[in-house]
């Protein structure tokens, strides 16, 4: 616990001071967002993206994410950090965890700031029209909480897996966007219940509880293998 | 004598797949689909229902797929082996296995491609069970695309292993998908007492499933025994010319 703490404040003290991930993968939300609006707004103004926007909305959380799990470990490779880290007697599955964590918490920083924007540019009736969104819209959260640690924890595991492959930041969308795809569809799926009104409670819970074991088993088989992807 | 067992689980294969094909085209009847507004007279028979002969595809579709999860399956439980063991033959194994899953893969694909234009009159759609296979195609090509990234030996072998599990655990979670949610997809091997196949049907596609699984066995072991022969001439090679040098 004392390990997994001192490598999480370590994490978030270099993000703090330079802002490295959190700025780029802000920007380019931004500009994903700015390639939707160029996308609906050329036809007529008035396009109700409201059916589309659960897609939309995590097309932008799995190409954001990209952004910055590539990124993540790249200061690791600075100065053979990751070397002097593995030198130390720690375990390798705590490393993994505290990794999982400081990424979970960047995207839930990087999302809190676009999730708002992105419901604010599309779906306030504003510029897209009059799309209306259902009561239950604000549960849109849950799915997404799962997804962000899903996608955390199968980014990290991915994302050190790629480290020493020679096209390293191809390598991760590779493989990161198939093995995301069951994490995908369920969340895709709830998202898309919740914006547009639950009909039937059990099945939202379903899909979600459907994420939930994603993550579970994902972050346990990554908890368990990352010795092996380290150094065997 | 391994290679000769090799090629009689090939042989084997082959006899029992065209066996219950020709079985299939045969004597084994067609499946009866919804019934009729008023009975046909088709070659001298009173039909009842419509006929569905597309669905002579399921003989060759469905043993295709369930081999090429046994592959998949093997690829993995190779692929821990060698995280265990370290041996560098299991990951040549995995690798193997992987590549004969990859060929069942592709031919799944298309078997149920052609059947999708028959019935749903569409070359694809994005039905669950479509999108997770595709999905599990991908995994696998990432896979090959992942070894031939890695430059150190050791490490390939390393990281692939992992891979391979990780794809093998995201195979399964995603084929949970489409018994979930619902998909236009069949289900014909439920589990449940009344499948809808008749003895005969029954009959030919397990002979065709074992055949396929014949097949699979014995693609698998000879690529892996010249695989096996290819790396010892390398290493036999290295020697010769380090001899030569000295």
């Amino acid at each position: 616990m004392k390990q997994f703490m001192t490598l999480l404040r370590k994490d978030l003290k270099i993000e703090f001071r330079t802002f490295d991930i959190l700025s780029s993968m802000g920007i380019y939300a931004v500009l994903v967002l700015v390639v939707f609006g160029v996308a609906f707004m050329l036809g007529e103004n008035s396009y109700d993206i409201t059916p589309l926007a659960s897609g939309l909305l995590w097309v932008l959380a799995v190409f954001t994410s990209l952004l910055g799990l590539n990124r993540s470990f790249n200061r690791e490779r600075e100065f053979s950090a990751l070397e002097a880290l593995l030198l130390s007697p720690l375990d390798r599955g705590v490393l993994f965890l505290s990794k999982v964590t400081a990424n979970a918490l960047f995207l839930s920083i990087v999302f809190v700031v676009a999730v708002p924007l992105f419901v604010f540019l599309f779906l306030q009736g504003g510029v897209q029209g009059n799309g209306v969104l259902a009561p239950s819209a604000p549960l849109v959260l849950a799915p997404l909480a799962v997804g962000i640690l899903g996608i955390a924890g199968v980014g990290t595991l991915l994302a050190t897996i790629t480290l020493h492959t020679r096209g390293r930041d191809i390598m991760l969308a590779l493989l990161f966007i198939p093995v995301i795809f069951p994490l995908l569809y369920s969340c895709v799926t709830a998202s898309s219940m919740a914006l547009l009104g639950i009909s039937d409670s059990m099945v939202f819970l379903q899909t979600l509880g459907m994420g939930v074991g994603y993550d579970v088993i994902m972050i346990l088989v990554g908890w368990m293998l990352y010795d092996f992807v380290l150094n065997g | 004598m391994t290679r000769v067992f090799a090629l009689i689980s090939l042989a084997l294969g082959a006899l029992l797949t065209t066996g219950a094909f020709i079985a299939v085209f045969f004597f084994v009847p067609i499946a009866n689909g919804g019934e009729l507004a008023q009975v046909a007279n088709i070659g001298g028979e009173q039909v009842t229902h419509q006929l569905w002969f597309s669905q002579k595809i399921f003989y060759f579709h469905v043993p295709v797929a369930i081999a090429s999860f046994a592959a998949l399956a093997l690829g993995a439980w190779h692929s821990i082996q060698y995280l265990r063991t370290k041996r560098p033959v299991c990951d040549l194994r995995a690798r193997t296995a992987m590549e004969v899953g990859l060929i069942f893969i592709i031919l799944t694909m298309i078997s149920g491609d052609l059947w999708t234009r028959s019935d749903w009159n569409t070359w694809w759609n994005w039905d669950p069970r479509l999108t997770t296979y595709l999905i599990l195609m991908l995994l696998v090509i990432a896979y090959f695309i992942l070894r031939v990234q890695i430059e150190s030996p050791e490490r390939r072998a390393r990281i692939s292993a992992v891979f391979g599990i990780i794809a093998f655990a995201n195979a399964a979670l995603s084929m949970l998908i489409p018994r979930l949610m619902e998909s236009m997809h069949p289900v014909v091997l439920s589990g449940s007492a009344d499948s809808g196949l008749t003895p005969p049907m029954l009959a030919a596609f397990l002979t065709a499933l074992f055949g396929m699984l014949f097949i699979g066995f014995g693609l698998y072991y000879l690529r892996s025994m010249q695989l096996e022969l290819a790396e010892r001439l390398a290493l036999v090679q290295a020697r010769y010319d380090e001899a030569q040098g000295s």
